[in-house]
């Protein structure tokens, strides 16, 4: 609500300060009048400072130290500071970036890697494969209590009680590293680029770790025990202000940096950030306020870079709703799936996404890759072509449960959409409900704050609900795998009523099969399979594939965003 | 005196820790925890982490180990990034209080100066000009001010940069500040003025032939300004502790932002803290203004 205000004062000042450069140049220069809200802000092709980036993502993250962190705006700061086995280049393909080179065994399930000769640290010390050991197991371990621990699941001997045994092993001289999974993963690779899994400094992890904080508190602030091995370290850090990275010289790859400083601008506040860019005193904006989209899309600073996640609503499996509409498990099915066509989703992308946004028919985003070179997605579960020819579908599926008949209802239906209280989720909702009273159901939109709607999706006290996931590595299963029973993100309650004939222990052994299978163009059809057998259910309801707009000014070359939104700053130039 | 100040130290201790007994019951019936996530941790981590930060003891064992460690001085560390909140305390509140202080001095300085100016020349065009303008700034919420500043200082003149890494803007968000208060402290003491002079003392004196200047100052504003100390206290002491709203409109890394972030997250221990410290510091302000009081007026008696 307060954003949203504070757009609308800022929209009624630019209206002010457009009056007043009218009266002023009609008076004195006619060109002044090219100052208008409703143009892009000019264009600069060139900055003074060559060395220094100043750059905002968003407020303040929660942790720096890479195995902590879980979310996207800190696995940013995390690849320009650490470095992994793995990186990615500016085409978004990996490539070697601590390991020099590495060999997988035929059966896929061992990785070699060869490290560089002379990594460093930030603080001069050598850095070797003994490093990746201590990293990744302290990452596990029980006491680091990570959100991510789960990734370590590729590791046979992982368990979240005991942490990660000896499947990862450093050579005598610290040269190699030698990495056994249990089953063939084809996305290993990505995580060896993911920030989960880049390396610590051992001595002053340890050095930190006290009885309320047994991960180590060395990435709390800037200062000696903040070590680092990528291509900025931390200078400063002004706690929900800024931070200051400078270029570490002991990076491997250093000579291919040329802008020395990063100031990190740390601000929840869009319009905050937009303004600094409007003035030129940031020079990269990790997103646009939705009041100011319209204009900022018209610059060519404005860029889209692609995403992998999709937005999607979701419903509760076991709510009562269908038994209060008299609907046995399939007929609700039927319902959902009526539902399910009933939304129009070309609006939402295109009045309330605005950034070209693509209407989603599948859960698993377009552009996933397969894991066997290919992209994942092969069908459309229905089509988004003709939303007139939906509504009719979805009029003739209510009909064939004994919802619809002639041209009503047959009964009253009510159910409620819960849904986090920003602003872009609630018009969503408001979309939703629209389309939904078209032809009578009644939506009521449930808005909460949000941690209770996180707890209350969570728990499963909700008919239907906002979703969405952005894809942490490049592989269909990071969307499939959390709908298994136990998931902590099964929000849709799949095989949690006993009651329910549902086979959700099927589904269950999909995920595991898939795990364990080496063929990896079986492993596809299997992951295939999955999103058939989930989307079956039509409980899952996908509405867009996410995109990534970002503005950079027109003087900065060479910055570069992956498919999961990790930004790159350091192969940036200055004009 | 003495046993005032002690019977109110006292006092306040009482207070402080019935505010941390419902800050406490309160935050814990609201749903959410502080380890909630889009992308939902999973569940052997969660509980690993309520073990650790004793989430997964009985409230009244949670409330009792918490005010054992507040006595030795430990506020525990933030459950959202490990931080310790004494640091977290310790680096925002000199920020939120050198701009509160800043804020204040201004609000109280300009408030009285352009409260007594309306006073005194009521009816004239200075108290019409005035009164205009302090109604147009109590309208207006502080995100308003904050945003428009923002918009006018930096983006259109330029005086100021939006962002500026290392440097705290002061200026904007101490004027943004002080609007508010200066506001109403110039219609408290233009009102409060209007009466004192009203009053038969300074009829009295004028009869006597006590100088203009002495009858205002001296005889009317020191009586008009009782009922300004009793806005000023707590005023000075929620300003101190910073404003959500500037703070974060001016990218200000303060305090005034904790205390909503740490609701938002459930971050219990800060929550606890952030309030506490509220508390002490009001307690505080009250008491200091109840001794200001008496310095001002003797008839007041403090017992």
């Amino acid at each position: 609500m307060k954003k949203k205000l504070v757009s609308l004062v800022l929209v009624a000042a630019m209206a002010l300060g457009l009056v007043a450069c009218g009266n002023k140049s009609a008076a004195t220069d006619p060109e002044a009048s090219a100052d208008t809200a409703s143009e892009a802000p000019a264009e600069e092709t060139t900055k003074e400072d060559k060395t220094t980036l100043n750059i905002w993502m968003s407020s303040e993250p929660a942790h720096l130290d890479p195995a902590l962190n879980s979310s996207v705006d800190g696995g940013c700061l995390a690849v320009n500071s650490f470095e992994g086995l793995m990186r990615y280049n500016a085409e978004g393909n990996l490539e070697p970036a601590c390991a020099e080179s590495y060999e997988v065994s035929e059966d896929g399930l061992t990785y070699t890697f060869t490290l560089r000769d002379g990594l460093k640290w930030s603080n001069g010390e050598a850095l070797d494969a003994s490093d990746f050991v201590y990293s990744w197991k302290r990452a596990a371990a029980p006491e680091t209590a990570a959100d991510y621990s789960y990734l370590c699941e590729v590791f046979p001997s992982f368990d979240y009680e005991t942490g990660l045994g000896d499947d990862v092993v450093a050579s005598e001289d610290g040269k190699t590293l030698t990495v056994t999974l249990g089953a063939v993963c084809p996305y290993f690779l990505d995580l060896c680029a993911f920030p989960f899994f880049f390396p610590v400094y051992e001595e002053t992890v340890e050095a930190t770790k006290t009885a309320d904080a047994p991960q180590g508190t060395w990435a709390n602030d800037a200062g000696d025990a903040f070590i680092c091995n990528g291509a900025y370290t931390l200078s400063s850090w002004n706690h929900d202000s800024d931070m200051t990275y400078v270029k570490n010289d002991n990076y491997w790859d250093a000579d291919s940096v040329t802008v020395t400083t990063l100031n990190v601008m740390l601000t929840s506040e869009d319009t905050t950030a937009y303004t600094a860019y409007q003035t030129g005193d940031l020079d990269f904006i990790d997103s646009v306020p939705t009041a100011e989209m319209q204009t900022a899309m018209q610059s060519s600073e404005f860029n889209i870079a692609d995403n992998l996640g999709t937005y999607y609503a979701g419903f509760n499996y076991n709510s009562k709703l269908y038994e209060e509409l008299g609907l046995d498990e399939e007929q609700a099915k039927v319902f959902r799936h009526a539902i399910t066509l009933l939304i129009d989703r070309q609006y939402i992308c295109d009045t309330i996404g605005q950034t070209g946004q693509l209407p989603a028919t599948t859960f698993v985003p377009a552009g996933c890759a397969d894991g066997n070179g290919g992209e994942f997605k092969n069908t459309d579960y229905y089509s988004v072509d003709d939303y007139d020819a939906n509504v009719e579908e979805a009029k003739s599926l209510l009909e064939s449960v004994g919802l619809w008949s002639g041209d009503a209802l047959t009964q009253d239906i009510s159910m409620t959409y819960l849904t986090n209280n920003s602003e872009g989720n609630v018009k969503i909702a408001e979309a939703i409900q629209a389309d939904l009273s078209n032809v009578g159901i009644n939506l009521t939109i449930d808005q909460q704050e949000w941690n209770v709607f996180l707890e209350t999706r969570k728990n499963g006290d909700f008919d239907f609900a906002r979703e969405g996931w952005i894809m942490d590595y490049n592989d269909p299963i990071n969307m499939l795998e959390m709908w298994t029973t136990n998931s902590g993100n099964n929000d849709c309650q799949f095989g949690r009523d006993e009651s329910k004939a549902l086979d959700w222990a099927y589904y269950d052994n999909l995920i595991d099969e898939i795990r364990h299978e080496a063929d990896l163009a079986a492993r596809a059809d299997l992951m295939h399979e999955a999103e058939d057998y989930l989307m079956d259910t039509w409980c899952v309801i996908p509405i867009y594939y996410y995109n990534d707009p970002y503005m950079v000014k027109g003087y900065v070359e060479g910055v570069y965003s992956t498919v999961e939104g990790m930004k790159y700053f350091y192969k940036a130039t200055i004009k | 005196m003495t046993k005032y100040v002690v019977k109110r130290v006292l006092l306040a201790l009482v207070t402080v820790v019935v505010i941390s007994l419902i800050t406490f019951f309160a935050m814990n019936a609201i749903p959410g925890g502080p380890f909630n996530k889009e992308k939902a941790t999973s569940p052997t981590v969660q509980a690993q982490l309520e073990a650790r930060y004793n989430l997964d003891k009985p409230l009244t064992t949670q409330y009792v180990l918490y005010m054992k460690n507040l006595v030795k001085g430990d506020f525990g560390v933030s459950l959202k990034n490990g931080r310790e909140i004494s640091d977290i305390i310790g680096e925002s509140f000199p920020i939120s209080g050198k701009l509160g202080i800043l804020a204040s001095l201004i609000a109280i300085f300009t408030g009285i100066v352009l409260g007594s100016t309306a006073a005194l020349m009521r009816n004239k065009w200075p108290d019409r000009l005035i009164i205009f303008f302090i109604t147009i700034i109590t309208s207006m919420p502080s995100f308003v001010i904050a945003t428009l500043f923002l918009y006018f200082f930096c983006m259109k003149l330029g005086w100021f940069p939006a962002f500026s890494a290392g440097e705290n803007m002061t200026v904007l968000p101490v004027i943004a500040l002080s609007m508010s208060p200066m506001a109403y402290i110039t219609r408290l003491t233009k009102t409060s003025m209007l009466d004192a002079l009203g009053q038969d003392y300074i009829r009295t004196a004028k009869a006597k032939g006590v100088s203009g200047l002495k009858v205002i100052f001296v005889h009317g504003l020191r009586n008009a300004l009782i009922p300004v100390i009793t806005y000023v206290g707590p005023m000075v002491a929620g300003i101190l502790t910073g404003s959500m709203v500037v703070e974060s409109i001016f990218n200000i890394g303060g305090l005034g932002s904790k205390f909503v972030m740490a609701i938002t997250n459930r971050d219990y221990t800060l929550i606890m803290a952030t309030t506490i410290f509220l508390a002490v510091i009001m307690v505080l302000a009250n008491l200091i203004t109840d001794i200001v009081y008496k310095m001002v007026d003797p008839r007041i008696k403090l017992d």
